[in-house]
């Protein structure tokens, strides 16, 4: 019996595999972490690989990555599959729960064996409260960012060729999504904006800002949705990215439960916010009472 | 056409406070905020090609109250799958909401990215498993054709063009569309228009899976933060401010 372990993304797939680990150990078994196609040697996880690959790139197309990890995973049967919190991550482990019958638990950290079951411990109700969840082995877990340390390293590889898949999706084109320059969930430091900015072009002294603390910028989502001043990739929150850096800086964000979902995991979080009211200050860590147009002069002086 | 849109009577996660007990104590529900995105373009796609909308949704009587708020803002038909939520798991949950898609052989279901309350994401991948349709999800933008629908779908570092025929489950994230608002008068309509309630047993079947995932405690998460406000004087608050974040060794500058 083997724990398996996938994410597409290759910093959240060694913490992944760091997670498979732990509960191999408690199962006695041993993790396996799989890859697919075998155009590039796996470098993110240590131990054991398997290479799934077909006559076709499964990687990128979330259906063909489906088929094949499917394909494996029933005829491995493993103990447990672990799948990183992406959003395909989300959607692949939904599926392949339903192939091999089991359930799922979502946004799991502090996984444990116990009594042939999987528990774990989420955020619900827009992270104001937390859940122990459980259920029987098999089972499949999303395993969130940030929630175990990376086990990085070059591991034994296996290759698997699997059937060639069939599409239900056809795949039309790729466009990138304008240019990602930000990689928020790995950002030590994050500064955010929010409503408080009247308007787009003032997003520059954010920037400046981030520039200077070697930071990342982020957002809440009325910017990256409805006004659609900052791309998709900077929205922070429970339907954007969940961050984890050590100071989290939000500026002019009112801090509703949305929002906070997704920076309960900062180290350090500093709200800068001229309404005192604001809820932000209630989960801040240090708060500055203050008008943002002055308040990052200010800042920017003092960095210098 | 016959569009299902599926919305979930949610716990209203503004409403909680407090210590719970391991447990919620009748909660307070409303329709999940991110299924109102769905249902908005279900009903824009009834405007366009006058398809038929159903709005679906699984749980007990206070479920009701979301159906009827779905009719108000324009579907067609409500339907209520009868059934303490609380017994019932995502994969049980999709796999009696796929058993009635299946049963009115609807084109297209329509659902959220996730629920607002406890935002697994696993509802309408499972749905198009349990009835073996192709899945497009994080849709941020639905084009229709003759015999399918074109996609754009958000994923975190690039967005996907792809195209699939019907039937289909879509999820579409929350800047696809601007749900509109609903007036007292469509509110007071709709409270008058029967919604159909169909008892859980009825979609059973041999393939009707058990429960898996349980919730075993609930706990108020308290965010044990310094809550330290610096006021006044913005220079001096800066300051401070700066200090602060220096021997936190979060910042070295």
């Amino acid at each position: 019996m083997t724990v398996l372990a996938y994410s597409e993304d290759p910093g959240l797939a060694s913490e992944v595999y760091a997670g498979a680990t732990e509960i191999a150990k408690q199962l006695g078994s041993e993790a396996l972490s799989i890859y697919l196609d075998a155009n590039t040697a796996p470098n993110s996880t240590a131990g054991k690989a398997v290479v799934l690959k077909s006559d076709r790139q499964l990687s990128g197309h979330p259906d063909l990555s489906l088929e094949a990890i499917s394909e494996y995973a029933l005829q491995r049967k493993p103990s447990a599959v672990l799948i990183g919190g992406t959003r395909f991550g989300r959607q692949l482990a939904s599926q392949l729960a339903v192939r091999m019958r089991v359930g799922v638990l979502s946004d799991v950290r502090c996984l444990k064996v116990e009594n042939g079951k999987l528990r774990g411990v989420r955020q619900v109700y827009a992270g104001k409260y937390s859940a122990e969840v459980v259920a029987p082995l098999p089972c499949v877990a999303v395993i969130p960012a940030g929630a175990y340390e990376k086990n990085v390293g070059t591991p034994s590889v296996e290759t698997v060729t699997v059937g060639r898949a069939s599409e239900k999706i056809s795949h039309v084109e790729t466009k990138p999504k304008g240019k990602v320059t930000v990689d928020i969930k790995n950002a030590s430091i994050i500064v955010s904006a929010g409503r408080g900015f009247r308007n787009k072009e003032d997003l520059v002294l954010l920037d400046e800002l981030a520039k200077k603390l070697n930071g990342a910028v982020g957002c809440s989502r009325p910017l990256s949705s409805d006004l659609g001043w900052l791309g998709e990739e900077h929205h922070i929150g429970l339907t954007g990215a969940r961050v984890h850096p050590d100071l989290y800086l939000a500026v002019g964000i009112s801090g509703q439960l949305q929002h906070v979902a997704g920076i309960k995991d900062s180290k350090i979080i500093v709200a800068v916010n001229k309404d005192k009211q604001a809820p932000i200050f209630q989960v801040a860590d240090y708060g500055i009472v203050g008008d943002l147009y002055q308040v990052i002069p200010a800042l920017l002086k003092h960095l210098g | 056409m016959k569009v299902v849109v599926c919305v979930k009577n949610a716990v209203d996660e503004l409403e909680l406070t407090g210590s719970v007990n391991g447990k919620l104590q009748n909660p307070q529900t409303k329709m999940s905020i991110f299924d109102r995105n769905a249902l908005e373009e279900a009903i824009r796609i009834k405007e366009k090609t006058g398809a038929l909308v159903v709005a679906l949704s699984l749980g007990d009587e206070t479920a009701k109250k979301t159906v009827k708020e779905a009719m108000a803002m324009g579907a067609d038909r409500g339907v209520l799958i009868q059934c303490d939520p609380t017994e019932l798991d995502t994969l049980t949950t999709s796999y009696y909401l796929a058993r009635f898609i299946q049963q009115e052989n609807a084109e297209l279901t329509l659902c959220s990215e996730g629920s607002s309350d406890t935002y697994s994401g696993q509802i309408g991948p499972m749905i198009a498993e349990w009835a073996n349709q192709p899945f497009v999800g994080y849709a941020r933008k639905i084009e229709l054709n003759e015999s399918g629908v074109r996609c754009e779908q958000a994923y975190e570092d690039r967005v996907d063009v792809s195209e699939t025929k019907f039937p289909a489950v879509i999820s579409v994230v929350s800047e696809i569309n601007e749900p509109r608002y609903t007036t007292l008068l469509q509110i007071m309509q709709a409270s008058k228009r029967t919604t159909e309630s169909i008892p859980l047993q009825n979609l059973g079947g041999s393939e009707a899976p058990q429960t898996q995932v349980r919730v075993l405690d609930l706990t108020a998460q308290s965010m044990n933060r310094k809550k330290v406000l610096f006021e006044g004087e913005v220079d001096v608050a800066v300051g401070k401010l700066m200090e602060a974040l220096r021997s936190e060794q979060v910042i070295n500058v």
